[in-house]
Formats: C-alpha cells, structure tokens, sequence
C-alpha cells in the first residue's frame, strides 16, 4: 500500500479539495452565415471554417417522409438511396467509383422534413464533388433492377428492425403516440406493406415532384468562401428549373387519452427494453429552449435524474435518458432504458413519477444552472467539424429560423428560468396519458405491471406495427 | 496538413503530448493506461472494464458521481472506455476550464483507493452486468465478438476472452481486487496525457506538473498473463461455429488472423479490407450486394491490437430465406480473388484515397486527434507518426496486396462463424 494512493501525501500548496479557479474566458463566436440566391429559387446558406481544407456540402430539399403519399410510405428514403444507383450517363458501379476515387464521404439521407443529399470532400475536390452531385441530383436513371434491390433491402430492414428489442419499441412507440393513419404513427422507412408495392414509377414521380430548385437549400461549411461556393452553384445549379409543390402541413393527435402499457414477449429475455413517450413538440416552439434545459435536467445527461436514479442510484441499467424530437410539427418526446427483467414495474413507475415532480415542484437552482451551462457549452464542441456546422445550417433552413439564430443560440439558453422549466413542465409532459411500450418476458413483468394501476396493460404483435 | 506536436515526461514517468489549435475555444484531455482486458487474470475476467466504471466513483476530494457532474456543469462532454490492450479516459470542455479536468484526473489517479467502499462497488457491478445484458445477452448477434476471439485466439492467449467479461467473474469480484488492480495497472508511469485543442502550452506545462507532477511512480508493470505469442501466427486449419436463436436473420462473419497493428503489413491489411468492403465500389459490395444479391450488408475491418497476432475480420447479413452457406462461399471466393486475380493499381489507389480522406476528416476533431496521440504514444511512443502513417498507406502496392492475401487470408488460416434464426442456440464444429 503506497502512501500516495492513500491520499493527502504529496498534495503541497496545493488544495485538492477545492474547485480550480476557470482560466481566461475565450467567448465562442458562431461562423457568419451568408445567404445567397439563385435565379431558379435556389438558396444558398455558407458559413467559413478554415482550420482544415475540408468542405461539406448538403442539398437540403423538401422529399423527407411528410412528403410521401401515405400509400407510398418508405418512397423518400427509397428514392434517395437510389440516386446512387445510375445518374448522368454512369451506372451505379461507375458512381461509385467516382465517389471512392474522389475520396467523397457521399451522404443521401432523409428525415420527416426533408431530403438531404451532400458530402464531405478535401477542399481540392470540390468542383467535382459539386459535377457529381448534380447529376445525383437533376440526372438520376433508376434502373428498374436496382429499384428492386433496395426495395428488398428496405423489407430486409423492417425484419432486423422488429427483431430487435430496442428498434422494436422505437417504431411501436410512435404508433400507440400518435392517432391511426397519421405519418408519426408510422416509422419513417415505411411499413412492409406499403414497401413492398413500390415500384420503379413511383421513385420516377416522387422524384419529378420533390427534387426541385425551389425547394432546394444548397447548404455549405468548410474551407471555401461564400463567392466560391456560389459560383460553383450556379454553374451546376444555375439552369436547374421546376417548381416543388409546398408539402401539406402533418395532422397531429394523439392516439391514447389515458396511460396505457404495451408489452411485446420476448420469451426468456434477461432484460426489457423501455420507452415511455407522448406527443413532444415542434421545432419552432416558443419555449423550445425551456423544453431543451428541462430534457437536460430529465435525462438529457449523465448527472440527469433519469439516470442518476436507475443507473447509479438503484443500478436497473446501463443508461437512461430522454429525449424531444423536434420536427416542423411537434414530434415524440420519449424516455428510454433498457432494464433487467425484474425490476420493470418498478422502472416504469419510476419514469413516471419524474414527469409528475418535474411538473408539481420547481427544478433546483443548481440543476437549472447545470443544465443551461452544460447545453451553451457543449453547442461549440459539436461545431468543430465541417459537418457539424452545415448540419446547424439545414436546421436553419429546414425549419426557416433567422441566419443569425445560432449567434444567439446560447444567450437563448442561458437565459431560461426556473419557472419557464416548469411551465415548459406542466405544458409538455403528460405522466396521465403516456404510452409505456416494453419489449421483455410477458410472464414474468405482466402482473407486476398491472399492479402498478396506471392504467391497462395490452400485448403488442407484429401485426399491429403494420396497420 | 501537420498536426503540431510537443511532448515531454514527468519526472514520474507520465508521457505528455500537447498538440495546439486556437480555432475553437475547447480543449480535448485524453488519458491512455496500458492496461486492458489483455492483462487479467483467468477467473477476472471483465474487471479491466469494471475498474474503469470504478474509476468515476469518486475519489478522496470529489464525491461519487461527481466527476461527470463536474464536467458537465461547464458544458463538456466525456467517457471512457476499455479495451483489449487500453482504458482510456477523455474530456471535452470549453478551454477556460483546463484546469478542472486536470484537477479531476489526477486526482482518480493520486487520490482513488481511500474512497472506495463495497457499496459503489455493488452498484457498479450491476450496472455492468446490465450493460453486458444490453449490449451481448439481449441483443441479436450481440456475442460475436466475444465469440470470434474465443476461435481465433488459443485458450492461453490474453485475447481469448471479452473485455466486458462473464457474469461469474462480475459477480467475484472483491474490493480487494479492484484496489489489487489500481495498485498494479494506475499508475504514471503507465500513462500517456494528451492534450489538444486551445490551451497554451507553458500554462498547461504548468498546470499538468501541478496536477501530476506529485503522484509518485509506481512499481513497474508486471508482464501481460497467459502466452502473449501466437505461434503458429496462422491458425493452420480452418474452424467453424454456427449459432442458433435469437436473431432474427442469418449472419456470417469470417475472420483471419494477421500481424499487429504497426506491423507493415496490418497497413496492406488495411487496404485489403477497403478493396474488400470499404466503399460502394469495393469487390463485396460491388459484387455480393449490388450483382449478385447475396448479401443486405457488408463490412470488412481489422482489429487494432498489438498483442501477439491481429485478426482481418468480414461480415455479411443473409437476406431473408436465403442460405447462409451460399453468402459465406461467394464472400470467400472475394477473398481468394484478392489472392489470385488481378487487382488493379486503379482500385488501390481508390482505397488508399479513400482511407486518408476520412483520416483529415476525422482529425477535425481535437478528441479524435488527441485520441489518436494517445495511442500512438502508448503504442509506438512515437505521437509523430499521427502525420507520417498516412505514408505507410500510399506505399502499398497491388502486388503487396495479393501477397497479403495468399499469406494470410487462405482457408487454413480461417474462422467461420455463422447466426441462424432458431429456437434453441447450438454449437456445431
């Protein structure tokens, strides 16, 4: 036993039971953002960052899922995996060779708002990165055989995803959150039932709909000034025509008027997967930044109640945390951990006696002051790296905020208060009308869950998820 | 593009590397002990990574739980993780918090033992159990790297068994043990201290002698456990494992073993996996996905370890009422068309192209920079290499490859393991 690890040893002048002092405060300054637009509607938003030569750049469009016919559903995603698939005169192989010889990190995504298409290139590739986007973009062919392949891909997906405890419960909490028929209700690659129809004609039209200059926000952050990055535009973009029809505002209901449990058997499981959810909110939502500290203080971090609670306090799990997924209309809040089997019922209804604290008695002063100073200054961590940076311009444009926001953004957070939490609290969580969806063992949680009295208990199928 | 580099010893055997960069106000802390799930002893498994959950339990001058809290409340983020050759622990935070994070890791390396109790112990064992449930026991495919090292290493070598451990050895594990293992593996002499990002480099000199600086040396690192050496490197046969239930479609992994990490030819390794599976372009892909729809997903990678042998390892997911058999024949027939068809300068340069463009792009970050320092460092002692290993890419040609190939990647040097959905799990060799 060495006298060091015994502590107190070799400490000298120095106190270490005190907190050291912060050292000199170097403010962070978000990059300025620079909007251009081109004749055809399409917009630009650039923000330089020179310490690497590296760009990113997105194409930000309206073909996310809310842009799907309902009978179509999985028809974004399905469209922009495929313009990979042939485009301007190469076939898919020829495309990917050109990606990989480019060294191109090539990404075609789609969220419920939108569609995004871009990479991530050393600045010396720029020009051809832009040459090959756009015939991504404005040239795609779809072969009818690779409509086929990343149909099938698609079903495969679905089955991995529901033979997976924790994909599971993600896609059957939105379907017991949101009322029936309604997008939210539905996971966003799609059901196998309306996958499965898809075919080569409805990538063609989806495509001739929702991939349109007017639509379009041609977002780019890295090592390349606003004048560069425009004329490259306009010489790739410049003589791109049509007109995107405005996507219909999604419905928003919810499904359940009293908390409800759904549990999917899982014969012989060591653990259950948890989610306890309801309708969150929108994007733009003027307490969005109150809604943010209070997740924070929920289980938005480690030192959150959350997982103070089950993880280091009663040791049910390895994590536990929450989260609101913001979209243009309000989209799901959820709380989620995964925790062994006998000790369910006593999760859950610990997950839900925090949403009522939070909402009956006001966050301390430390957890307020944590939680905003955590949030302020994390922000810049994530903004070291060109995609970071183009990722905060899409939510600009997605989602129409000021090109000044993120200048703001912290002064924004730091100045929520105590009680805007617990407004935030009383309007956005509801402990009395949540869906618990639990993927365990059956026999062993069920009685211990109706037990708790907090409201019905109901088996889950597979069936349902494709209703 | 140069990435600046200082580094210096303490008088108590910690290795420092700084590394500069004003572009954002954050400073990454990176802090590598030479110890992993390599170094237990049988019986032990998992303790490694245990320690490792121990280690945020508080220590003579900051509570329980209280160093996350610490760091999150200045707005930084952090972990840490174990490894088969490291643990390593890592903060981001705003740069005017520098000294916080100093203060916070030295003092879980000077002032730790005191503070453990039987209770955080307790705790932190069922929170690793449960991350084993989580992550191995209740998660398709979720025990496939625990069973790739039990076929690919021998019984007696450190890398047989999983960093996360058996239930049996969690659940023996003393307090007597933990501080067994402080004692032997926590040292400065078996660290390596990274910092990089806004800081300067005279005030962080002071600041880490300060934290540092009086932590004595510990006793010297006793040798790894077990037979360190694979001899013959390769296998000499080929093994098979198929596992049944619990996934919800058929899975194969193939793996081979392969020189260590650092060897020159792990960096012809590294571009065999590209040609094999690295970019939409890639011979698996290419060919299994795209062609011949035999496969929803593949993927090829090494593991970074230098300890006796590294492995070469691909994966292919089975498409629905697919046989499984037929995806590990073609994946294998890509393998040996490395080794005996023609492989096109083209198609290397396209990888190597490929492998230092996500090196600049995954260097924008000061913690995957300091990350890599860290590494190099306890590895190599030689953080320099962070601007030079690039190099050993551009110099492997496609005759390099081939060669590789027929050394290593034949069917006697060769494991299989295979997932079918089922009812009951079943081992058949």
């Amino acid at each position: 036993m060495s006298a060091w690890s015994e502590g107190g040893a070799a400490t000298g002048a120095l106190d270490r039971g005190a907190v050291p002092p912060r050292g000199p405060l170097r403010p962070y300054r978000f990059p300025g953002v620079h909007r251009r637009r081109l004749a055809n509607g399409m917009s630009l938003l650039v923000a330089e960052i020179r310490n690497f030569p590296v760009v990113t750049v997105d194409m930000v469009l309206d073909a996310g899922g809310l842009a799907e016919p309902p009978e179509l559903a999985g028809i974004a995603p399905i469209t922009s995996a495929l313009l990979e698939s042939g485009a301007g005169g190469m076939d898919a192989d020829a495309i990917a060779e050109r990606v990989d010889g480019l060294g191109l990190s090539l990404d075609a995504g789609v969220s419920w708002d939108t569609g995004q298409v871009g990479f991530t290139c050393l600045r010396g590739r720029l020009d051809a990165g832009f040459e090959l986007t756009a015939d991504l973009l404005r040239r795609p062919t779809f072969p009818e055989r690779e409509v086929e392949r990343v149909r099938d891909e698609r079903l495969t997906t679905i089955q991995q995803r529901r033979g997976t405890p924790s994909t599971l419960v993600d896609e059957a909490e939105g379907r017991w959150i949101f009322a029936p028929g309604l997008a939210f209700a539905r996971s966003l690659g799609g059901l196998a039932r309306t996958v499965e129809g898809l075919g080569r004609d409805d990538v063609v039209a989806f495509h001739a709909r929702r991939y349109r200059p007017s639509a379009a926000t041609l977002v780019a952050a890295g090592d390349a000034s606003v004048d560069e990055i425009q004329a490259l535009a306009e010489r790739w973009f410049g003589d791109w025509e049509g007109r995107a029809e405005p996507v219909p505002a999604a419905e928003v209901r919810p499904r359940l008027d009293r908390t409800t449990i759904v549990v999917f058997d899982r014969p012989g499981s060591v653990q259950s997967e948890i989610r306890v959810g309801h309708v969150g909110i929108e994007r733009t939502a003027p307490d969005y930044f109150a809604v943010m500290v209070l997740n924070s203080i929920l289980g938005g971090t480690f030192s959150s109640r959350m997982n103070l609670n089950l993880r280091e306090r009663l040791g049910y799990t390895y994590g536990a945390s929450s989260s609101f997924a913001s979209r243009r209309r309000p989209g799901l809040f959820s709380m989620s951990t995964a925790v062994q089997t006998e000790v369910t019922a006593h999760s859950v209804s610990e997950m839900l006696r925090e949403l009522r604290e939070l909402r009956e008695s006001p966050v301390t002063g430390a957890e307020l002051e944590d939680a905003r100073n955590f949030l302020a200054g994390v922000f810049p961590i994530g903004l070291q790296t060109t995609d970071g940076l183009a990722g905060k311009l899409s939510t600009i444009a997605t989602y129409g905020l000021p090109d000044d926001y993120y200048q703001h953004y912290r002064d924004g957070l730091l100045s929520v208060t105590a009680a805007d939490v617990q407004d935030a609290a009383q309007r956005r969580l509801w402990p009395e009308r949540a869906a618990v969806i639990i993927a365990g063992d059956a026999e062993k949680i069920r009685g211990e869950l109706e037990a708790l009295d907090v409201g019905p208990v109901e088996m889950g199928s597979m069936e349902e998820l494709e209703a | 593009m140069q990435i600046p580099i200082e580094r210096y010893q303490l008088d108590n055997g910690m290795k420092v590397v700084l590394s500069e960069d004003h572009t954002t106000p954050v400073v990454a802390l990176n802090l590598w002990y030479n110890v992993g799930s390599r170094n237990e002893r049988p019986g032990h498994t998992g303790l490694a990574h245990l320690f490792e959950h121990m280690m945020f339990q508080g220590t003579v001058n900051v509570p329980d739980t209280g160093h996350i809290a610490h760091v999150e409340r200045v707005g930084g983020s952090l972990n840490a993780s174990t490894w088969l050759d490291r643990t390593n622990y890592y903060e981001t935070v705003p740069s005017d918090r520098l000294e916080l994070i100093l203060w916070l890791e030295s003092d879980r390396l000077g002032w730790f033992v005191p503070a453990l109790t039987q209770e955080k112990l307790d705790n932190q064992r069922d929170v690793v159990k449960n991350e084993r449930r989580q992550r191995v026991d209740n998660q398709p495919y979720g025990d496939w790297d625990e069973r790739l090292q039990m076929l690919v290493y021998p019984p007696d070598h450190p890398y047989h068994h999983s960093v996360i451990g058996s239930m049996d050895d969690l659940d023996a594990a003393s307090l007597d043990d933990v501080r067994d293992f402080f004692r032997t593996y926590y040292a400065p002499n078996n660290g390596v201290l990274t910092l990089c990002g806004d800081f300067d480099r005279d005030e962080a000199k002071r600041l880490i002698e300060r934290y540092f600086g009086p932590i004595p040396r510990g006793p010297d690192i006793p040798p790894i456990p077990g037979r360190t050496v694979v001899e013959p490197l390769k296998l000499g046969r080929e093994v098979r494992e198929t596992r049944r239930g619990g996934v919800p479609l058929p899975r194969v992994y193939l793996a081979w073993r392969i020189p260590v990490y650092g060897a020159d030819d792990y960096y012809v390794g590294d571009v065999a996996t590209e040609l094999l599976a690295g970019g939409k372009s890639a011979r698996m892909y290419r060919s299994l996905i795209r062609e011949r729809r035999l496969a929803r997903g593949v993927a090829a990678f090494l593991l970074p370890v230098v300890t006796g042998a590294s492995a070469l390892i691909a994966r292919g997911n089975v498409p629905a009422g697919d046989d499984p058999a037929v995806l590990e024949r073609a994946m294998r027939d890509e393998v040996r068309r490395l080794a005996d068809g023609e492989i096109d300068a083209a198609e290397v340069e396209r990888a190597v192209t490929g492998i230092e463009a996500r090196h600049v792009f995954d260097l924008q970050k000061v913690s995957e920079r300091a990350d890599q320092l860290s590494q190099l460092t306890t590895f190599f002692d030689d953080p320099g290499l962070i601007n030079t290993e690039l190099d050993r890419y551009r110099a492997v040609t496609a005759e390099d490859v081939r060669r590789f190939a027929r050394e290593y990647l034949g069917d006697d040097n060769l494991v299989v393991l295979t997932y079918e959905p089922g009812d009951a799990a079943e081992v058949a060799s």
